[in-house]
């Protein structure tokens, strides 16, 4: 049975007598009606004249009021429609009415005329088309795709552009989360700092060549801006007592002239411990779960001894180089480690000065820089790169 | 500090291959940079610790070797062959300011003949980087980097009245140094002098008047203790920087400073001829005993959570010069080496022990803090504001707080915190206003052809305070620029630059996040914004937010060629007030009912002042309005334009009658006539 014979038939004599019979029928006719349209705009045209006899033909065939397809299905399938059946049909009608739009005989010119341009596009022919020529690929399809571009399904689809957030955020929150897990909290300090907080109090007197390990900007003599985050260990201490379980992080500040490994200004991430029964045996499980947390698994840790005026012992965490796996290579030194971390017990003057009794309470901290494990973690070269705000830089996070 | 392996050895056997001995030196806190090869065999550079001045040397690194293999370091001994005749008659000493210098130890030797050192010598100085001058000067250099104590060689006959005084300088004295620097000195500076004048500035650098030259037939050895805080304050003011301030700043060993001086004056006879005058001349004033600690086993379990035995603990400890007696089953008295200032307390002892019986071995252990109940408001709210913005398309910046205070006055009248050492003039001030890091970004990225930007940041601004630490608040600057969409036409899309609207509603869109009853627009933006594409967003808490374009006299400042969109938001004040809750509403299932009202509004009546005749109604069923379309000119009066109205009713109980929404419509057009509006006709 052709097409016009079915229309010319109710669903009844036709024995569709249920919704996915209707759907399917339904179905049908909208294949036919999008076939025909294909074949009308990839036939093309001679010239304009021909061009538009077809598409009126076409129009006519499908929409005319008198005997148009669209016409005869409303009249003997949808109108005759018994009771049960009006809804599916209805529906099924008004979606073949939304897609008959694309019959008019300005669509069908539309799709004609764009495939011809296409053609031309390609061919780098002359014309109005070379401006579109100068626009980036992607750009140049859509510009001229307007009436086709719905049926090529190969073009991507439409995203709205997201925004990102920083590496530097991204490694921050990561960190926080595995210590918030752990029950610390989030603790944080002012930035421009008294040089007491920032030194005095955490065992760096001034006449001490440690403090020279701290290339410190001034705002006078009394005041900086925060060299590390170890300065709230005091504040906390102070304000919340013992036992006391935090990360601190933030921006700090060093008097480096940037280069690729330096930044005048840089993030880093203060943990603090101070409880009753606190041993180097919690700082190096805790120390150890979170290297294998933030950098896999399998990575190793190792503790060495080093110097912080601050802690008592102190130690350095390293990490099994991820490059080598700890066989020693241009990353790692030929080591097989690389340093992640300061860290080390509580000194007990430290604890004096955040008005702790270091007889009753022990602690321990730690201390890593942030911008270098986002360096790290996503491979990137130059610490500069994180303050430039350069869009083909911030969008690849 | 390099360290030479064939050097090590003389004093330590190291039952170890260079890769070993690097890996076991960084388990002792001597972290080794690099292991190179030079001349004279293996060199290791090792990174010392500021605590540790006793490693800045070959014989403290054999110290640190020999405990931990287990082995005897050789004992330093160095006998002297000494002519008949004494020192003191060549040589007097005197050291007028105690407080300063400690010890001063003095030998002359005779006769020598100064030339180039032998081939050995040589060798071992270039392999840890020291440059070779003369036999005499290399000797000094040679025992510092063996025993880790700076020496001094005078040419004695350079000294008036064959004389040592170590003083404090006098106001307006002055010594030109080896560097060939005439350097200003005052009384925080110690010097060696002679009868008459400076000669040295103390545990620093000599002068160039002693120095050691071919002509030098007779050497005055210095080996002296200088207190470490004073060096420490000369050298930093003089700028300067020696192996002897190095070591002296850091502590030097005050027991080490004869042996020294013996191994020094026996290695000058050697290469360069001469005779030892008889006797050390030893002024040592300071006789200071190390004070001895309590070390108690239960500090030691209690620091570390290991039960280390009492042999080990001894092992160690006797292995790193410090004396150990039990005292019962409590612990130890400990006195700690002379070479060891950095040893006060009994917790620095317990490092000691942990050191050498390897972090490594002592045990783990993985507990939680105790659980909290509390939430951190804060974050919870830091991450909601970023991820709306990210579904807004923004991209989060951190650029540097370090602007330049002129740039920064353009944009607020709160002082900035200005640096007193900045790096540049560019970054000599912690910024008051975020806007100048936001434009820079816009820029930058403008610049590089990259033209359709959203950036945010969440960052402070700063300002100094009359008492206490700086004003630190809280920011959360916006910028965008561009295009509405990226250039798409799926639908008839076209291109379009962002307006007010675009802008606003972001800003709409953000703070929708929490409960800001009553939030309405302002006109009134700031000073760098367009007068009419800008204004703010308050609500009875305060302002929240600014925003607008930029206008056009800090687009040129910038040179800036397309419309720049700036919010500066409030960012202690969002994070004070609290995230929207949620709770449901039932919603109609009556249809709604839609009216559009074509009116005629006299110009100056905002749609704000509309929405609230209509809101002011209170009609129950007043579901939403909206505007429509605006339009002025044609047959629209003077005076007016004409707006359409969109309102829709709904009913949560019936479904509307005509009746009902034309009675609802009259209450609309009656409210909107009080403010002169009608229905256009
Ligand atoms: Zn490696």
């Amino acid at each position: 049975m052709t097409l016009e014979e079915k229309v010319g038939k109710t669903l009844a004599e036709l024995g569709v007598s249920d919704a996915p019979a209707v759907e399917a029928l339904f179905a049908e006719v909208r294949a036919a009606m999008d076939a025909e349209r294909q074949e009308l705009t990839s036939r093309g045209a001679a010239d304009d004249r021909e061009r538009d006899k077809l598409c009126k033909e076409l129009r006519d065939r499908w929409l005319a009021r008198k005997n148009g397809l669209m016409s005869l299905i409303d009249d003997n399938w949808l109108k005759k429609a018994v009771k049960e059946l009006k809804p599916v049909v209805g529906r099924q009608f008004n979606d073949l009415r939304k897609a008959s739009a694309l019959m008019q005989v300005e669509e069908l010119i539309r799709a004609i005329d764009s495939l011809r341009g296409r053609a031309a596009a390609t061919s780098s022919a002359a014309g109005t088309l070379t401006d579109d020529l100068t626009l980036a690929g992607h750009a140049r399809t859509t510009s001229t795709a307007t009436g086709t571009l719905t049926d090529d399904l190969t073009v991507p689809g439409y995203r709205r552009p997201l925004g990102s957030i920083h590496p530097v955020t991204r490694v921050l929150r990561e960190i926080e989360e595995i210590f918030l897990g752990l029950g610390f909290r989030i603790e944080t300090g002012p930035e421009v700092e008294s040089v007491y907080y920032n030194f005095d109090a955490l065992n760096i007197p001034e006449t001490h060549p440690s403090r020279d390990d701290w290339d410190t900007l001034y705002v006078d003599s009394k005041t900086l801006l925060r060299a590390h985050t170890s300065p709230v260990q005091i504040r906390a201490m102070e304000k919340y007592g013992a036992p006391l379980y935090i990360i601190v992080p933030g921006k700090v500040y060093r008097h480096d002239n940037p280069d690729a490994s330096h930044s005048p200004m840089f993030h880093q991430i203060e943990g603090l411990a101070v409880d009753r029964d606190i041993t180097f045996a919690d700082l190096k499980g805790t120390l150890d779960f979170f290297a294998k947390k933030f950098f896999g698994e399998k990575v190793r840790t190792r503790f060495s001894p080093s110097f912080f005026p601050f802690t008592e012992p102190s130690g350095e965490v390293s990490i099994s180089c991820v490059i080598c796996d700890g066989q020693g290579c241009r990353t790692c030194k030929e080591s097989g480690w690389v340093e992640v971390m300061g860290c080390g017990m509580v000194h007990p003057e430290v604890l004096r000065h955040g008005g702790i009794d270091p007889e009753q309470f022990t602690g321990w901290a730690f201390g890593l820089g942030v911008d270098r494990y986002a360096m790290m973690k996503y491979g990137i070269n130059d610490i500069q790169l994180f303050f430039q705000s350069d869009v083909r830089f911030l969008e690849q996070f | 500090m390099k360290i030479s392996l064939g050097w090590l050895k003389e004093f330590v056997e190291v039952p170890a291959e260079p890769r070993e001995l690097r890996r076991d030196l960084t388990m002792l806190g001597l972290n080794v940079e690099s292991i190179s090869a030079a001349r004279d065999g293996w060199v290791l550079d090792v990174e010392v610790t500021t605590n540790r001045p006793d490693c800045l040397s070959h014989y403290g690194v054999a110290r640190e070797a020999a405990t931990f293999y287990r082995r005897a370091l050789k004992p330093l001994e160095f006998p002297v062959k000494e002519s008949a005749e004494p020192a003191s008659s060549e040589i007097a000493i005197e050291i007028a300011d105690p407080d300063l210098c400690g010890r001063y130890c003095g030998r002359v030797v005779q006769n020598v003949e100064v030339k180039p050192s032998p081939e050995w010598l040589q060798k071992r100085l270039e392999a840890v980087g020291q440059r070779p001058i003369n036999n005499v000067a290399d000797v000094t250099n040679y025992v510092l980097m063996e025993l880790g104590h700076p020496l001094h060689a005078f040419d004695l006959s350079r000294l008036r009245q064959r004389k040592i005084i170590v003083r404090r300088a006098k106001t307006g004295e002055h010594l030109r140094t080896r560097d060939d620097v005439d350097r200003a000195l005052g009384s925080e500076n110690l010097v060696i002098a002679d009868a008459q004048r400076a000669v040295a500035l103390a545990g620093v650098m000599g002068g160039e008047d002693s120095e050691i030259s071919s002509s030098t037939r007779a050497v005055l050895l210095e080996s002296a203790w200088f207190e470490p805080v004073s060096i420490r304050r000369t050298a930093k003011a003089q700028g300067m920087h020696t192996e002897a301030s190095h070591r002296f700043e850091r502590g030097a060993d005050i027991q080490m400073a004869p042996v020294a001086l013996d191994r020094a004056a026996t290695l000058i006879a050697e290469l360069a001829g001469g005779e030892i005058l008889r006797g050390m001349v030893d002024v040592y004033p300071r006789r200071e005993l190390h004070e001895p600690l309590l070390l108690r086993r239960s500090i030691i379990l209690r620091v570390l959570g290991a039960e280390i035995s009492w042999e080990e603990v001894e092992r160690i400890l006797r292995g790193l010069g410090f004396e150990t007696e039990r005292r019962g089953t409590e612990g130890w008295r400990v006195t700690p080496a002379s070479f060891r200032l950095d040893v006060t307390r009994e917790v620095d002892l317990v490092e000691e022990v942990a050191r050498h019986y390897g972090y490594d071995k002592l045990p783990t252990r993985l507990r939680s803090a105790p659980p909290r109940v509390e939430k951190d408001l804060v974050r919870e709210k830091e991450l909601a504001i970023s991820a709306r913005l990210v579904a807004l398309g923004y991209r989060e910046i951190i650029p540097s707080s370090m602007v330049d205070p002129a740039e920064n006055a353009r944009f607020t009248d709160r002082p900035p915190v200005v640096l007193a050492n900045p790096l540049s003039q560019e970054a000599s001030a912690l910024r008051s206003s975020p806007i100048p890091s936001m434009l820079r970004a816009l820029r930058w990225n403008l610049d590089r052809g990259q033209n359709d930007v959203r950036l945010f940041e969440v960052g402070k601004t700063y300002s100094p305070r009359a008492e206490g630490l700086a004003d630190e608040r809280r920011v959360l600057t916006l910028g965008l620029t561009g295009h509405r969409k990226p250039v798409a036409v799926y639908e008839g899309e076209k291109e379009k630059v962002v307006g007010i609207f675009d802008f606003k509603g972001d800003i709409e869109t953000l703070l929708e996040a929490f409960e800001i009853p009553g939030l309405r627009f302002e006109p009134e933006g700031c000073r760098y914004f367009d007068s009419a594409q800008g204004g703010r967003l308050v609500a009875a808490a305060g302002t929240f937010a600014v925003f607008g374009r930029l206008d056009a006299a800090t687009m040129d400042y910038y040179k800036l060629r397309q419309d720049v969109w700036l919010a500066d938001v409030d960012l202690d004040l969002l994070l004070k007030t609290s995230l929207r809750t949620f709770t449901f509403r039932e919603f109609s299932r009556f249809p709604a009912v839609e009216r559009d009202f074509s009116l005629l509004v006299p110009e100056g009546r905002s749609y704000h002042e509309i929405e609230g005749a209509v809101r002011g109604l209170g009609l129950e069923t007043l579901q939403s309005l909206s505007p429509g379309d605006v339009f002025r000119g044609g047959a629209i009066a003077a005076g007016h334009y004409s707006l359409l109205l969109r309102v829709v009713f709904q009913s949560p109980t019936h479904t509307l009658t005509s009746e009902e929404v034309a009675g609802m419509s009259q209450q609309v057009l009656g409210a909107l006539e009080r403010l002169g509006i009608r229905l256009r006709t």
